[in-house]
C-alpha cells in the first residue's frame, strides 16, 4: 500500500496569513495513505528539506506531497531533496495552496483553508499512482546559429565560438555591423562607435569557429533542441567573394547612383557597393534592382576594370544547408516612419530629419563631413530643436510604448552638436526624461549644463514655415506657457519598432510574437533570454528596445545558455512526454494536427502478428515532445498517454473531492 | 445627371447669400440637380450643443429625417458648421442606437431615423461625387496667374474619425479643385487652424487674433486671395479683415472668395452674376490676375517619386 | 495650497468620464492640446490643466472657471492628443454640469457668450431658423454694448451682407414642440 508524506509550508507569512496550515496539516492526516504530515515555516529552505529527506527514510515513504507555492517556483528544489534521500524525483507532487489559494482568497481565510486542504487532497490521491520516471537522454549538434549580424548577433556569436562550439552567423545585408555601424559617439561615455565595434566585426570574419554568411537569410527550420536544420539562402551577389580581392575598382567606376541606405539616403552610393568603408567582409555586391546590365543587359563597365574576374552576372541564389543545435535570433529593429505627422509638415519641410539622419551628418565618415547641415540650402544650422517621443508613447499616431533609448541619444545630440557647431543651441521638447542606467542620469546633467540646451517639457504641437525658419510650437508645462522656437534644423526622435518581418520569421522559427512584432520571451522576468521553444534564443532589440549595454549583457546571456545546453554530449530532458499505444491507435491523425511542437509522426505497422498488411500509427518524437498534453485530449482511442499525468492520476484527483 | 439633397442653412439667406447663389450656378453646369430638403430648420450651429445635449442632436436629426424622405444617397452642405452638425449627428445616431431612439421622440409625428443617406460638405461631394476632372473639362476662362491660399478652418475635416474626409491637419481637395481651375495653390501652413468661428459676435476680440494670425499666414504663402468653404470663416476673415489690419497695423488686402464664386467665374460665368459686391474687401485686385500668364489648366500634381526609384546614371 | 484627502470620491471625474465618453485618468499631461487649442490663452485653465484638476477632484474649481465656456469644439486638440481623449467632449460635460447645477461665472466674457448662445437658441426657437440682424441687435440690448460692431453696420447694410428679412420656416411650432421634449429628455438624463 502507498505511504504519502504531506509537507505544507507556511511560506513566511505568504500562505500561514490566509491559509490555516495547522488545520490543512490535521484534515490531510484523516487520509488512510498518508503517513507522515507536518507544517514547516519555509519548505524550500535547507532545514525544510531535510525534513523531506529524514521522513522518507524514517517513514518508508513511496510518494511525497509539497503543499507550497507554484511548481514552477520550486518543484525542481524538491525533486532534488527526493533524489538526495534516494527516492525517485518524480514520485513528487506539489500542491499550490500559493498562487491558487492564498493569494487569490485573502478576504476569505476559511475557505481558502477549505480550499487548501482539496488541493493537498487531490495532490495525495494524485501522488498514490505516481510511477517512477527517468530523464530523457538526447543527442546534441554543438554548433548555433545566430541569425542576424548587428551588436547582438556579433557579440553572441562571439562568445559561443571562443566556448570553441562552431557558429554559423547569417546577415541579410552584405555587411555585418547592423545599426551600431551607422552611430558616431555612443552614450554614456561617448567612445566612438567604429572604435568599438569594428574590431569585432574583424574578429569575427577571423575567428575559427566562426563562418559569416553574409548577405543571405534563413529560410527553414527544422527539428528540435539540439538537432535543427536550417536551410539558408544566399542571395545573388554576382561577385565571387572567393577571387575579389575587395580593391575597389568596380564601385569606383560603376555608372549608377543610387541612394545610401548607410547615409541613410543623404548621399549616393553605386549600383555595385560595399555599404561602408569598414565593412565586413570588405566585398562589393551589386543590386540587381539597380544595375543596368542587370536590368537592360548593357554597360558591365564593373566586370571590365575588375582585374580578377570576380564578377559573375550570371550567379543565382543558392540554398544551402547547416545542422545545428541550438538558435540566437538577433534581428534588431527598424525605426518608426514619421510620416503621420503631419501638423510637423514631415515630408513637407526638407529641414526636419531624424534622429539617424543626424547621426549620420555628425558622424566623422558621414556624408556631410562631419557637420550638421540643413537639408534645403546646406547651411550649418545654428538653432536646432530636438523632439523626442516621434511614434513613441503615441498610440493615436505610432505605438504605445517608450522607445527607451531616445532620451539618451537625444542627450547625446545635443553634445554633439554643441562640439560640432560651437555657437549653436539646441532645444529639446520632450516629455519626461528617462536616464535609468549606469553612468545615464550624471551624463544627462553633464550635457545639460555644457551645452546648456534649453529643455521644454511638452509635446510639440505644430511646426510651420516662415521665410527659411521652422516655427516650432508647443506648450512648455513647467511654465504652462505656449512656446514658439524659431529653428534652423528640427530632428526627430523616431520609435524603435521590430524589423517588419519578424512575425514571419517567428512563425518559420516555430516561436512566439507580440501585438507589435517583437519576438516573445518565455517569461518577462525569470527567462528573459530563451523563447517558448527550446533551444531558440533571443539577444538584443528583437525583443524589445534596448540600448547597445544591455543588448550585449543579454547577447552574452544567450551564449550562456548556448553553451549550456551543449555542456554534455546529450541534453537531459524531462520524461513528462506522450507515448503512443500503437494497439489502440486507429491512425485518424488529429494529434498530429493539434500538437503545436510537430512532435508527431506517423508510422506503418503490421496489421497484425506477421501480417503482411500495413496499417497507419502514430509516433512521437520524444527529442521534441514538450508534455503539453494538447495530443491526449484530442485522441478519440484514448491511445496516447502523458507520464506524470496519465487518466488514472488525473480521475484519482477528481474523485478525490 | 446626378442628384442630390440640398441642405442651404441659415446664412444662406443671409451672409452668404453668395455662396448659395453660386453653389447652385456651378451644380447647373455640372449638370447636377439639387432638391432642398423641405421646410428644414437651424442646425442648431455651437448653440446648441453648448447648452443642450438633446437639443444638440434633435435639431439636426429633424434635418436627416426629412431629407430621408427624398430619393437622394447624399445630402451636399455647403456651410461647415452645419454639415459638422449634421454629420455628428448621424455619427452619434448611426453608432448609438439607443440614443438615436430617444432623440426621435423630440421629433414625434416626423419621421424615423434609418440612416440610408449620407452626409457630405459641399467641397467634398465636388471633390469626391463630381472629380477633378469633370470640374477641369467644364473650364473656359481658367483662373491662371492666381495664387490663393485655400483655408478649411476646423469642421470641413474635424474630427477625422467622424469626417472621414481628407486630411485634418494638411488638407489637399480645395487645393486641388482650385488648380484644377487653373490657379496656383500656395503652401499654406494655416489652412485648418481656428478662425474664432462662433465667436463672432460674443468674443470679438478672439476673432480678431486668430484670423488675424490666419490672414498673416495667407499673405506669408504670396497668396493674392484665399479660398473659404465656410460662411463663418468667410465673414470672420473677410468682414472683420478691415478692423484685423487696424488692431495689427498691417495691411493684407486679401479678399475672401468661396470655392464656389471661382469655379463658376473659371466656368464662364458673368461675375456681374457672382455678387463680388457683396465683398468688404475689394476683389478687382485679385481677380486682374488671371491671365497674367499663359493660360491653360495647370496639371494636376503627381505624388513624388519614392527616394529608392531616385537613381540616376550618369 | 490645495488639500488633497477630505473627499472619499472624486465626484466630477465620474461624472465628467460619464458624460464625456472620455477617460481623463488617460491623461499623461504632455501639454499637445495647450499649443494646439486656439483660445488655450484665454481660458482660466487650459486643457491638460483641466484634465489635472479633474484628477485632482476641484469640482469648484473646474465648474466656476472660463475654460468651458471658451472651446470652440474645433476638436484640434483631440485630433492631436497623443492618447486620443476627447478634450471638446470634456470641456463639454464640464459645462453641462455646470449650467444644472448653477455654477455662475461672473466674468463679462462668458456672460456675454452665454447670452450669445442663449439669444441665438431663442431665434431659432421663435422662427425655426436664425436671424442674424436680429439676433445682433438683441445681443448688442442684452449686453448693453450698443453700439459694438455699428461702425460695420452701414457698409454691411449696404452691400447686403446681413439682410434684413428672413424667410421663417413653415412649421415653427414643431421646433417649439422639440424644445419643449428636448428640454425634458436633459433632464430626465442627467
Amino acid at each position: 500500500m502507498a505511504r504519502v508524506g504531506v509537507f505544507v509550508c507556511f511560506c513566511g507569512a505568504n500562505i500561514a496569513d490566509y491559509v490555516d496550515v495547522p488545520m490543512v496539516v490535521e484534515e490531510t492526516k484523516k487520509i488512510r495513505e498518508v503517513k507522515f504530515a507536518i507544517e514547516y515555516k519555509y519548505m524550500c529552505s535547507d532545514p525544510g528539506q531535510q525534513l523531506i529527506r529524514e521522513a522518507i527514510v524514517q517513514h518508508r515513504l513511496t510518494s511525497i506531497v509539497v503543499a507550497a507555492c507554484s511548481p514552477r517556483m520550486h518543484e525542481k528544489t524538491f525533486r532534488k531533496a527526493l533524489s538526495d534521500a534516494g527516492m525517485n524525483p518524480y514520485l513528487l507532487e506539489v500542491a499550490n495552496i500559493r498562487e491558487h489559494s492564498s493569494w487569490v482568497h485573502q478576504k476569505d481565510k476559511k475557505a481558502a483553508t477549505e480550499k487548501a486542504a482539496d488541493l493537498v487532497r487531490m495532490a495525495v490521491a494524485k501522488s498514490i499512482a505516481n510511477e517512477q520516471l527517468f530523464e530523457i537522454s538526447v543527442p546534441v549538434t554543438k554548433r548555433a546559429l545566430v541569425i542576424g549580424g548587428g551588436i547582438a548577433g556579433i557579440q553572441a556569436a562571439l562568445d559561443i565560438a571562443d566556448a570553441r562550439i562552431p557558429v554559423v552567423l547569417v546577415e541579410k545585408s552584405p555587411s555585418i555591423g547592423g545599426k551600431m555601424a551607422q552611430l558616431d559617439e555612443t552614450f554614456p561615455t561617448l567612445d566612438c562607435s567604429q572604435c568599438i565595434l569594428t574590431p569585432k566585426m574583424v574578429d569575427v570574419a577571423s575567428h575559427p569557429y566562426i563562418e559569416l554568411i553574409p548577405y543571405s537569410e534563413v529560410i527553414e527550420l527544422e527539428g528540435f533542441v539540439g538537432n535543427y536544420k536550417a536551410r539558408i539562402k544566399k542571395k545573388a551577389s554576382y561577385v565571387n567573394f572567393a577571387t575579389c580581392t575587395g580593391c575597389g575598382a568596380c564601385w569606383q567606376k560603376c555608372p549608377v547612383k543610387v541612394p545610401n541606405e548607410y547615409n541613410m539616403g543623404i548621399d549616393k552610393r553605386k549600383a555595385i557597393y560595399t555599404p561602408f568603408p569598414q565593412a565586413v567582409p570588405n566585398k562589393p555586391v551589386i543590386d540587381a534592382a539597380y544595375c543596368t546590365m542587370l536590368l537592360k543587359g548593357k554597360c558591365g563597365i564593373c566586370a571590365k576594370v575588375c582585374q580578377v574576374g570576380a564578377i559573375d552576372f550570371k550567379m543565382q541564389e543558392e540554398i544551402i544547408e547547416r545542422e545545428i543545435g541550438a538558435v540566437v535570433v538577433a534581428t534588431g529593429y527598424d525605426l518608426w516612419d514619421p510620416k503621420p505627422y503631419e501638423e510637423y509638415g514631415v515630408g513637407r519641410f526638407k529641414d526636419i530629419i531624424t534622429s539617424l539622419e543626424f547621426e549620420r551628418m555628425v558622424s566623422a565618415n558621414g556624408p556631410t563631413n562631419g557637420l550638421p547641415v540643413r537639408p534645403s540650402d546646406g547651411k550649418i544650422p545654428k538653432n536646432v530643436v530636438f523632439i523626442k517621443c516621434i511614434g513613441s508613447r503615441d498610440e493615436a499616431k505610432g505605438i504605445e510604448y517608450c522607445s527607451k533609448i531616445c532620451c539618451m541619444y537625444t542627450t547625446k545630440h545635443t553634445i554633439l552638436l554643441h562640439h560640432k557647431v560651437h555657437d549653436s543651441h539646441a532645444y529639446v521638447f520632450y516629455m519626461d526624461i528617462r536616464a535609468a542606467g549606469k553612468g545615464y542620469e550624471e551624463f544627462v546633467k553633464k550635457a545639460q549644463v555644457d551645452t546648456a540646451a534649453t529643455y521644454l517639457r511638452g509635446r510639440v504641437s505644430k511646426i510651420y514655415k516662415k521665410e527659411d525658419k521652422l516655427i516650432v510650437r508647443g506648450e512648455d508645462s513647467q511654465i504652462g506657457q505656449v512656446v514658439e522656437v524659431v529653428a534652423d534644423l528640427v530632428v526627430l526622435a523616431t520609435a524603435v519598432i521590430p524589423p517588419k518581418d519578424n512575425p514571419e520569421l517567428a512563425r518559420m522559427l516555430g516561436i512566439s510574437y507580440d501585438k507589435y512584432g517583437y519576438l516573445s520571451e518565455a517569461h518577462p522576468k525569470l527567462r528573459p533570454v530563451e523563447t517558448a521553444k527550446a533551444g531558440i534564443f533571443l539577444a538584443g532589440c528583437t525583443q524589445a528596445p534596448k540600448d547597445i549595454p544591455d543588448t550585449v549583457a543579454q547577447a552574452s546571456a544567450c551564449a550562456a545558455k548556448v553553451c549550456g545546453l551543449f555542456a554534455g554530449d546529450t541534453m537531459k530532458k524531462d520524461p513528462m512526454i506522450s507515448t503512443v499505444n500503437t494497439e489502440f491507435c486507429s491512425g485518424c491523425q488529429n494529434c498530429v494536427q493539434v500538437c503545436p511542437y510537430g512532435a508527431i509522426v506517423t508510422e506503418e505497422v503490421p496489421m497484425g502478428h506477421g501480417s503482411k498488411e500495413m496499417r497507419t500509427v502514430a509516433r512521437i518524437n520524444e527529442g521534441v515532445c514538450q508534455g503539453c498534453g494538447s495530443c491526449v485530449a484530442v485522441c478519440r482511442s484514448m491511445a496516447i498517454s502523458l507520464a506524470g499525468f496519465t487518466d488514472h492520476q488525473i480521475i484519482n484527483e477528481i474523485v478525490s473531492i | 445627371m446626378k442628384k442630390l439633397t440640398y441642405y442651404p442653412g441659415c446664412s444662406s439667406h443671409g451672409t452668404s447669400e453668395e455662396f448659395d447663389k453660386t453653389v447652385k450656378m456651378v451644380m447647373t453646369s455640372l449638370d447636377v440637380q439639387m432638391e432642398e430638403i423641405p421646410d428644414w430648420n437651424c442646425c442648431g450651429a455651437t448653440s446648441a450643443h453648448t447648452l443642450s445635449e438633446s437639443l444638440a442632436y434633435a435639431l439636426p436629426l429633424r434635418n436627416l429625417v426629412l431629407a430621408e424622405k427624398l430619393d437622394n444617397k447624399t445630402i451636399a452642405i455647403p456651410c461647415a458648421s452645419c454639415y459638422q452638425r449634421l454629420k455628428v449627428t448621424k455619427y452619434h445616431m448611426d453608432n448609438n442606437p439607443e440614443l438615436a431612439l430617444r432623440i426621435n421622440t423630440t421629433i414625434v409625428g416626423e419621421g424615423t431615423y434609418t440612416g440610408k443617406v449620407e452626409v457630405k460638405s459641399m467641397l467634398q461631394y465636388c471633390y469626391e461625387e463630381i472629380g477633378l476632372e469633370a470640374i477641369m473639362a467644364r473650364v473656359t476662362k481658367p483662373l491662371s496667374g492666381m495664387k490663393l491660399a485655400c483655408y478649411y478652418g476646423c469642421l470641413l475635416t474635424r474630427p477625422k474619425a467622424i469626417t472621414q474626409f481628407d486630411s485634418p491637419e494638411y488638407p489637399i481637395s480645395m487645393d486641388r479643385i482650385v488648380e484644377a481651375l487653373g490657379a496656383q495653390a500656395t503652401e499654406f501652413d494655416y489652412k485648418t487652424e481656428c478662425c474664432g468661428a462662433s465667436f463672432s459676435i460674443s468674443n470679438t476680440e478672439v476673432v480678431i487674433g486668430l484670423s488675424g494670425k490666419i490672414l498673416e499666414m495667407a499673405k506669408e504663402s504670396g497668396a493674392d486671395a484665399i479660398v473659404v468653404a465656410c460662411p463663418l470663416c468667410q465673414s470672420n476673415l473677410d468682414m472683420r479683415q478691415p478692423d484685423i489690419e487696424k488692431h495689427f497695423g498691417k495691411q493684407y488686402h486679401l479678399p475672401v472668395f468661396y470655392f464656389t464664386q471661382l469655379m463658376a467665374l473659371a466656368f464662364g460665368a458673368d461675375p456681374k452674376e457672382l455678387m463680388f459686391n457683396k465683398h468688404i474687401v475689394p476683389v478687382e485686385e485679385a481677380l486682374a490676375k488671371i491671365g497674367k500668364v499663359e493660360p491653360g489648366p495647370e496639371k494636376i500634381k503627381k505624388p513624388k517619386k519614392a527616394l529608392e526609384a531616385e537613381s540616376e546614371v550618369e | 495650497m490645495i488639500t488633497l484627502g477630505l473627499e472619499e470620491k472624486n465626484e466630477i471625474l465620474s461624472e465628467v468620464n460619464r458624460r464625456s465618453g472620455a477617460n481623463v485618468l488617460e491623461c499623461y499631461q504632455c501639454g499637445k492640446c495647450v499649443s494646439t487649442c486656439p483660445v488655450s490663452n484665454y481660458m482660466d485653465y487650459p486643457p491638460r490643466e483641466t484634465m489635472q484638476m479633474i484628477k485632482l477632484g476641484l469640482k469648484n474649481e473646474l465648474l466656476m472657471a472660463n475654460s468651458s465656456w471658451f472651446c470652440l469644439t474645433c476638436s484640434a486638440c483631440s485630433g492631436r492628443c497623443p492618447r486620443e481623449i476627447d478634450i471638446p467632449a470634456v470641456m463639454e460635460a464640464i459645462r453641462h454640469i455646470a449650467i444644472e447645477e448653477n455654477y455662475i461665472n461672473d466674468s463679462k466674457k462668458v456672460k456675454e457668450i452665454r447670452k450669445f448662445h442663449e439669444i441665438f437658441l431663442d431665434m431659432v426657437k421663435r422662427y425655426g431658423r436664425n436671424y442674424e440682424l436680429r439676433m445682433m441687435a438683441e445681443f448688442n440690448i442684452r449686453t448693453r454694448n450698443l453700439f459694438k460692431d455699428m461702425h460695420l453696420a452701414p457698409k454691411a447694410l449696404l452691400k447686403g451682407k446681413i439682410p434684413l428679412g428672413v424667410k421663417p420656416m413653415k412649421s415653427a411650432k414643431a421646433i417649439q414642440r422639440m424644445y419643449k421634449l428636448a428640454e425634458k429628455l436633459d433632464k430626465k438624463h442627467l
